[in-house]
């Protein structure tokens, strides 16, 4: 039976103030220059005025820029290898969207697959999400088309809905209703809130207006994986950076890289791109020195691989590539013009 | 098969590498080094197992990590072995390393050669330049258990008599006479007084039977590609020509995303395949 | 700003084009999947030239494609993308026979990020933006605000003074007569800084940077087949985005640049993360204009700037 509360917008402050007793709470800010989860500064909760999504996903949380893997240290006994030691701090992730939530649990598949990912796990185990349902879906967002919708809660602890004045606070999961029953800013919601967040829901779901048909999809790029003149034609305004996948909340593919220090050195994880022309490079010869290919894998390993290892779409929908991509190529535009097992035969 | 092993992990962490030391170098050709080396650590250096197949990540310090296969049996483990060309950042720095300098080493990662199913057939190995190096492993392995295999074939070839590797192993087959050696140059050469001729043609001139018998195969790209061909011309299925791939990896242990084949991982799922299997995959760029 | 009623003129010449045989294919642009979006448009289908579009929004710098691209290609371009094709020439990385060059005359491009700015409101809601004259009309939640076209075009744009393509084959629409540039606030700002005060202002840009290097793949200038920053022998800096290296990848970038840049404004206006590159690359751009009296792409038979040397030059620059 899940806990249902709510709290007004002028509290909202004093909500994350009482969770940043225990946490370190992460909420939307745009202090950087361009909307990002940063260490909520204490002081106001105004974001929810202007938030919608952040460029950089929360995924950032979980997959740092710069991640220190082991340090080393040398001397005439030999090498001696460190490990950082685990953030024992728990995270709290206010304000993540449904299609960043789920993302959460697209990336467990990869990370708690087979060898543990001791790095990711550690933070993984460390984050309550409390997420904020989409009163106000962009234009280039399409979750819906992929099992998601604004009101999604899948993967968050506990999820707010916009209400007038305020928000409407529910328990999703057992740690989120612990976390409840132990805060004490909530307030009793009426019949009336649960009625007026569920009509906003309904009418956010409304408001998303690009849809795509994603039925055997996995089958259809199969099919036409060796299309090179239909990948050709899709490339082409492609310009092969990194913003699309860095910035995707569900892409997690790594770089690792070895420094020297003052003290010894130091090997770091960072993420990569399989857009990059060096991604797959080796001396003797790169199997995607051309651009189609690169992108024919980056779509292909969202929309066909992933849903062959772990059934799932590696898509939440949240529209970042299309918003950001700097020539706006459009995912959504390659998915629906995919050439179909039809039209092959008829040739 | 894909290999679950995970009781070499240091600390239980698989980015972590064990520490090593290079206990003997071997100057195969003036681009190509093979090290042996050991654990630093007493109990891993007594424990450590591995099959033939299954390739390491090795760390230089400071430097990076590259990817070689275990170039040494698992029946002879008194040190381990892996085979170096000279062709980057990191293979340079390993090859600048003296003797009783210390790596890192991550493993054993992927699947491996699928002994079960190869014995009691006729073994076809196949194979040019560096790329004897993890089949080697398995020669020995083969060797070592030599009753449980049938004939024993092993074609190997090189550009020219200086690149080719493992000298020593070389002189010992073709005096075995367990088993048949033939060894090829790709063009004739005044200090060599053995066979000439790329080693897809040799092979077909061999003409190994097909009737209960596995091909396995690795070089560089172009070799195996036109070796393939010529197995299937000589009768071989499919199912009964195996390799082993080669791809850029980082993590080793399918997380990074790079190595990656349409849905499959060289570094899990491989690297060892069989031809049947490389056929099916979605993605024709292997 | 640029005409939208010359669309049809473009159409027609890029249709005949490919009709002749003149052409192998054509680089333009079309409505993109978003409002107030154009995105590349890269055909050989005659069909699909009539998707061209000229509107005040017409951003991308194209002569990005050309490098590599076999053939003959009719290329629509703005002043400064006019001036990147120039310098490619210069580069030895376009051959001039190879390109046919569409020249749009452009008094400036819309800054959607501006109008975001300045109404508060989000491109995907706001209904309209159309021009008067030379004011800027947007609408939005049932109304309508006016600002100066100084107010919402591109830095750039505002910084230019070759609005007319200064190669073309075609010249689609009328000369403009470049206007006087106005002044640049961040960047005069950014001079006013105590060294130490910019270096603690740069440290704190490139935190943010998530090494996507999308400044470097949409500028045209960019063409190194393997980036500095990909070497490993030598390691130049770190693939990891620390800030230290990140902060060393656009320096070293705007220094490669000198005398090819021709601030098109791309890179800014690419970054995902709002990082304010222009101030690195304008300055550069600025000094090979104090220093060498050059702007990079104004005549292709200059050799390239850095590529190029006169013993009568000053040496003051080196150290």
């Amino acid at each position: 039976m899940s806990i249902i509360k709510k709290i007004g917008k002028q509290d909202l402050g004093k909500l994350l103030e009482e969770w940043k007793q225990g946490f370190k709470v992460l909420a939307p800010s745009r202090e950087s220059g361009a909307a990002a989860f940063t260490e909520w500064n204490g002081k106001d909760a105004s974001f929810t005025d202007w938030y919608r999504n952040t460029v950089t996903p929360p995924k950032s949380i979980l997959l740092p820029l710069v991640e220190k893997m082991f340090s080393y240290t040398k001397n005439e006994e030999g090498y001696k290898l460190e490990t950082p030691p685990p953030d024992e701090k728990k995270q709290l992730v206010f304000g993540i969207r449904p299609c960043d939530a789920k993302a959460f649990n697209l990336l467990d598949m990869t990370f708690k697959d087979d060898y543990q990912d001791p790095y990711y796990l550690n933070r993984r185990q460390n984050i309550i999400l409390v997420g904020l349902s989409c009163k106000d879906p962009y234009a280039c967002c399409f979750c819906t088309s992929l099992g998601s919708s604004p009101s999604d809660s899948s993967g968050m602890d506990i999820m707010l809905t916009d209400i007038k004045d305020g928000f409407l606070v529910e328990s999703v999961s057992k740690i989120g209703e612990e976390l409840m029953q132990n805060t004490k800013s909530l307030l009793e919601a009426t019949d009336d809130d649960k009625a007026e967040a569920e009509n906003n829901r309904q009418a956010a779901i409304q408001k998303i207006s690009r849809k795509i048909d994603v039925k055997g999809i996995s089958e259809k790029l199969r099919q036409c994986f060796d299309d090179e003149s239909f990948w050709q034609d899709i490339a082409a305004k492609c310009v092969s950076c990194g913003i699309c996948t860095l910035l995707c909340p569900t892409c997690y593919c790594f770089d690792i890289n070895d420094e020297v220090t003052a003290e010894g050195g130091a090997r770091y994880r960072s993420p990569d791109s399989c857009s990059f022309s060096v991604y797959t490079k080796m001396p003797v010869e790169n199997p995607r020195s051309e651009k189609w290919k690169r992108v024919r894998n980056r779509v292909c390993h969202k929309y066909q691989v992933y849903p062959t290892l772990f059934n799932e779409i590696a898509c939440t929908g949240c529209g970042r590539c299309i918003r950001l991509c700097p020539v706006n190529w459009d995912i959504t535009q390659t998915l629906e013009s995919l050439p179909s097992s039809e039209v092959k035969d008829a040739k | 098969m894909p290999n679950n092993n995970k009781d070499f992990l240091a600390e239980g962490n698989a980015y972590l590498p064990h520490i090593a030391v290079i206990e003997k170098i071997i100057e195969e050709t003036p681009d190509t080094r093979t090290f042996h080396f050991n654990f630093k650590d007493e109990k891993l250096k007594k424990e450590f197992g591995f099959e033939s197949g299954q390739f390491g990540e090795y760390s230089v310090f400071g430097v990076g990590e590259a990817t070689f296969c275990i170039s040494s049996s698992p029946t002879r483990k008194d040190h381990l072995e892996f085979a170096v060309k000279r062709v980057g950042k990191v293979t340079e720095a390993l090859h600048r390393l003296p003797v009783g300098a210390e790596i890192g080493f991550r493993g054993p990662f992927g699947n491996s050669f699928p002994l079960e199913e190869l014995k009691g057939k006729n073994l076809v190995f196949v194979a040019g330049g560096i790329g004897l190096a993890p089949l080697r492993s398995l020669i020995w392995n083969a060797i070592d258990n030599r009753k449980d295999y049938k004939n024993i074939d092993i074609i190997y070839g090189a550009r020219s008599p200086q690149d080719l590797c493992f000298d020593y192993d070389l002189e010992a087959w073709q005096k075995d006479k367990s088993l048949n050696a033939v060894i090829t140059i790709d063009r004739e050469d005044k200090n060599w007084k053995g066979k000439v001729g790329f080693v897809p043609q040799v092979l077909e001139q061999a003409a190994p039977s097909a009737k209960d018998s596995v091909a396995i195969v690795c070089g560089p790209p172009v070799m195996i590609r036109f070796t393939f061909p010529v197995l299937d011309k000589l009768g071989f299925t499919p199912q009964q020509m195996i390799t082993t791939l080669e791809k850029r990896m980082k993590c080793g242990i399918g997380k990074c995303g790079r190595c990656n084949i349409g849905d499959v991982y060289v570094c899990k799922d491989g690297p060892v395949f069989s031809y049947a299997q490389i056929k099916g995959f979605v993605s024709s760029e292997y | 700003m640029i005409k939208e009623n010359n669309c049809n003129k473009l159409i027609e010449e890029a249709k005949n084009l490919l009709k002749q045989g003149k052409v192998q294919r054509i680089i333009g642009f079309e409505k993109g999947s978003l409002r107030f979006t154009v995105t590349p448009l890269i055909t050989s289908d005659t069909d699909a030239a009539e998707r061209l579009v000229i509107n005040p929004f017409i951003v991308n710098n194209l002569s990005n494609f050309l490098t590599g691209l076999k053939g003959k290609t009719a290329i629509v371009a703005k002043g400064c993308d006019s001036r990147s094709i120039v310098s490619l020439i210069q580069d030895n990385k376009v051959k001039r026979e190879d390109v046919v060059i569409l020249g749009i005359p452009c008094n400036g491009i819309i800054d959607l990020a501006k109008v975001e700015k300045l109404t508060g409101i989000d491109k995907d809601k706001i209904d309209n933006i159309s021009l008067n004259g030379d004011k800027v009309l947007v609408s939005f939640n049932g109304g309508k605000k006016e600002f100066a076209t100084t107010e919402v075009l591109f830095d750039n744009c505002l910084a230019c003074d070759m609005p007319t393509p200064t190669e073309y084959d075609v010249l689609i629409g009328e000369a403009i007569k470049p206007k006087p540039p106005v002044s640049q606030d961040k960047l005069n700002e950014l001079k006013e800084k105590l060294p130490a005060e910019r270096w603690l202002y740069w440290q704190e840009q490139f935190s943010h940077c998530i090494r996507c290097y999308a400044c470097r793949s949409v500028c045209p200038a960019c063409f190194c087949t393997r980036c500095f920053a990909e070497e490993n022998k030598p390691q130049w800096l770190s693939p990891t985005p620390h800030w230290q290296d990140n902060l060393l990848f656009q320096i070293t970038r705007s220094i490669h640049l000198a005398g090819r840049c021709t601030d098109c404004g791309e890179c800014e206006r690419a970054c995902p993360v709002n990082i304010p590159l222009r101030s690195l690359t304008k300055e550069m751009y600025d000094i090979v204009d104090d220093v060498f009296d050059y702007k990079a792409g104004t005549d292709k038979e200059d050799a390239p700037l850095m590529a190029s040397y006169e013993s009568e030059e000053a040496e003051d620059l080196f150290l």
